[in-house]
């Protein structure tokens, strides 16, 4: 609005003041312009650079790490665990200088577990953070809602998502460090067998989450030479399932594989209890956290838990680098509540790596333009000739000053992307001890599954 | 005949927590003609007193018991605070159905944000199994089927034989002649909030028992299915609540059995949706019939 016309409409205003003249309204014009301009040049500078390109001025901007997951909700234990890995993480970061000078901080973004949630929430975290450079996420439930839309962005996301379509995926900025649901259902079907447990049934909830591991494990049971005698789709949170079990239970079958939230199966094994004695059970990695394993538990018996129940997750290796993470994470306390429940567990080890891998990819492009970044993942992952293994990122940054290559072996192992970005790796079985601890009784090997799949 | 049995046994366990909880329910429908979707809720609440109790060392029975009387007071307040005001407000039932469903979402998130999205469970052993007529049970689970007997027995009692009873009946039938022959309906209202609050709390811990865990949606993922009992066996009546939970209850765990488990839910609402084809009222039909509901 002019002057003239400002005046005319606050006639008050403009009463016993000079007005201006032209040439001083213009000053002020240009004056406001020129404050306006460098202000929104310090903003990006502060911010980091998102636009692709080095960042080489100061001052030095927070970069943002996403992470994208339900955050309440029934599947809120996504992103519990996602913030078990990232913040430990990026307190190891920040401590060893940042990433080329800027803090890296971990921003919960939370889809609620929803498609319809989770759009607007992505669609507003890219909008308004522009200091953002990855992300971590997004989980099953909301994978191929959200994975579009954040590549599309040129942001690259390392996900644990479990969905079997995106085992051959070709998006150049989709990463999973996490053997997709069907990998888990192969080491499933390849544990019982070598058990010698050939008559299985199944009792898995009827989600998209848990039916992921289901046709691959019933298509590597059966080819083992294993029969299926039930197979049961339950429908979660229900008040009773000893109708379920009942029919369960008159196939007799030698092993029960499952998967469902922690109240469906602390309510169906609790069923289990009163028809009768338990027989062996097989979960898959989503049994392995603790919410699930202390519901179970406490339905079956520490004995009987120990006894009957083995959990098929992905391999951590109980090395140095998930010794550090274990120390960060329980340093982490004020932003990851009841730390101690996430040492060494994969879900949370695997946001802790994907945290490092973006921090140390940076590092390697001296840059934190997001599509710059992406094209050194596979630099400081790939395992090869000449190569440093480095365990941390302080170790990271350190080989890469010195003019060296590096591979990073981090908490959850080597993680070896294949053509399709994904990276599997090898399998654990684990015990649910008495004393609540976890113990590993036997590995799966990538080889070993990779000859099950057919491959 | 035996799997038949078998079958029966594990629905009257539900029927007997979706009596409870849908005689509450429709208790509120009943005096306040308020479908209150924060029922959920307010069972979920009293499940926690009880586990704060429980978790501090009381023995689960008394801590129920706590349970029950912490959801009363809280229905109570949220009557008095929010929704007769709004009542006064507001005639349309849909606004006011929209204001319990917020009512309900904003309990739910309080909880979510006091206790987190953790599973907490109570202490208490799940008892041995019981063999009852082909049936078999827990003994656990035989107490919560005669704590349904027993709420059910009370509150024939309570309508039947008491004075508040019978102005709750008559206030359920038609509110202003009940007030016009002297009856207090404020008061009456109050004693009614209170009763179906301690109905929900007793209703979420007995869920809790059964199912072995709380967390904060405890209660309303069991919300869809007391309404069905509810308006199956006639919205506003008692009675028809206790036979609305027995019949969604038995039919569905049969219907796993025989037909899918995966159909359990389904059978409720087949079941639900053939009996008000028939009778679009509900089975017992008198306050549906004389709130005009359903016509």
């Amino acid at each position: 609005m002019s002057a003239v016309s400002g005046a005319e409409a606050h006639p008050k205003r403009s009463r016993g003041r000079p007005s201006a003249s032209p040439r001083a309204r213009l000053a002020r014009l240009a004056a406001t312009g020129l404050v306006g301009a460098l202000l929104a040049g310090c903003g990006s500078t502060a911010h980091g650079d998102t636009g692709g390109g080095s960042n080489g001025g100061s001052p030095k901007g927070v970069l943002t790490i996403a992470m994208v997951a339900a955050f309440s909700g029934p599947d809120s234990i996504d992103g519990i665990a996602e913030a078990a890995g990232c913040y430990p993480a990026a307190r190891l970061i920040n401590q060893a200088g940042g990433v080329m000078g800027h803090k890296i901080q971990c921003t919960a973004v939370d889809t609620r577990g929803d498609p319809a949630d989770a759009i607007p929430a992505v669609e507003k975290l890219l909008a308004t953070t522009p200091g953002l450079v990855a992300v971590i996420g997004p989980e099953s439930g909301t994978a191929n809602a959200l994975i579009p839309i954040v590549t599309k962005a040129h942001i690259p996301l390392i996900t644990n998502d479990g969905l079997a379509n995106t085992d051959h995926s070709t998006n150049p900025y989709y990463w999973r460090n996490y053997p997709a649901d069907d990998v888990g259902g192969v080491a499933l079907a390849l544990w019982a067998h070598k058990m010698g447990l050939d008559n299985g049934a199944l009792f898995f909830d009827n989600s998209v989450n848990a039916q992921g591991s289901v046709p691959a494990l019933l298509a590597t049971y059966q080819r083992l030479g294993g029969h299926v005698v039930a197979n049961l789709a339950v429908a979660p949170d229900g008040t009773s399932y000893g109708t379920e079990i009942s029919k369960l239970l008159a196939a007799h079958p030698q092993v029960v594989f499952t998967e469902t939230d922690p109240q469906t199966d602390a309510t169906a094994f609790a069923n289990l209890m009163t028809l009768g004695k338990p027989v062996p059970i097989y979960g898959t990695n989503a049994t392995v956290i603790p919410q699930w394993l202390k519901a179970v538990a406490k339905v079956l018996g520490p004995t009987n838990m120990a006894t009957y129940y083995r959990g098929v997750e992905p391999y951590a290796p109980p090395d140095g680098a998930t010794r550090v993470f274990n120390k960060a994470l329980l340093a982490s306390s004020s932003q990851v509540p009841q730390p101690s429940q996430w040492l060494g567990q994969e879900y949370a080890t695997a946001p802790y790596d994907a945290a490092v891998i973006f921090s140390l990819a940076m590092d390697s492009a001296h840059s934190t333009s997001p599509s710059v970044l992406n094209s050194h993942i596979l630099k400081v992952t790939a395992p090869g000739t000449g190569k440093t293994i480095v365990t941390t990122y302080a170790q990271g940054v350190a080989a890469l000053k010195a003019g060296k290559s590096i591979q990073y072996v981090g908490a959850d192992g080597p993680t070896v992307f294949n053509r399709w970005h994904n990276s599997t790796g090898e399998f654990e079985v684990v015990q649910y001890l008495p004393n609540g601890q976890l113990k590993i009784v036997g590995l799966i090997s990538a080889a070993q599954l990779a000859h099950a799949q057919g491959g | 005949m035996s799997s038949f049995l078998l079958y029966v046994g594990f629905g009257l366990v539900s029927a007997s927590i979706l009596c409870i909880s849908a005689i509450g329910f429709t208790l509120q429908f009943g005096i306040s003609n308020l479908f209150n979707l924060a029922f959920g809720s307010t069972m979920t609440a009293g499940a926690f007193v009880a586990y704060i109790a429980n978790s501090n060392g009381l023995n689960i029975w008394p801590s129920l018991v706590l349970g029950a009387a912490g959801a009363a007071l809280l229905s109570l307040f949220i009557s008095r605070t929010i929704y007769a005001p709004f009542k006064g407000r507001v005639k349309s039932l849909f606004t006011l159905i929209m204001v319990t469903l917020g009512v309900g979402i904003i309990l739910q998130y309080t909880m979510e944000a006091i206790w987190g999205a953790n599973n907490v469970s109570y202490n208490m052993a799940v008892g041995r199994s019981v063999h009852v007529a082909g049936m078999i049970f827990t003994s656990t689970q035989l107490v919560v089927i005669g704590i349904a007997a027993a709420v059910s027995l009370a509150m024939h009692s309570l309508l039947k034989y008491t004075r508040v009873g019978k102005a709750m009946r008559a206030i359920a039938v038609n509110e202003r002649l009940a007030r016009n022959c002297g009856i207090s309906v404020r008061r009456v209202t109050d004693y009614t909030w209170l009763l179906s609050g301690a109905l929900s709390g007793l209703a979420g811990g007995a869920l809790v028992m059964d199912v072995q865990i709380l967390n904060f949606g405890t209660g309303d993922g069991f919300l869809i299915l007391i309404v069905a009992a509810a308006v199956l066996g006639g919205i506003g009546s008692p009675y028809g609540a206790m036979l609305g939970a027995l019949i969604i209850g038995v039919s569905s765990e049969v219907a796993a059995g025989f037909i899918n488990p995966a159909f359990k839910t389904v059978t409720a609402f087949i079941v639900l949706g053939l009996v008000l084809l028939v009778r679009p009222t509900g089975v017992v039909s008198s306050i549906a019939s004389a709130k005009e509901v359903a016509r």
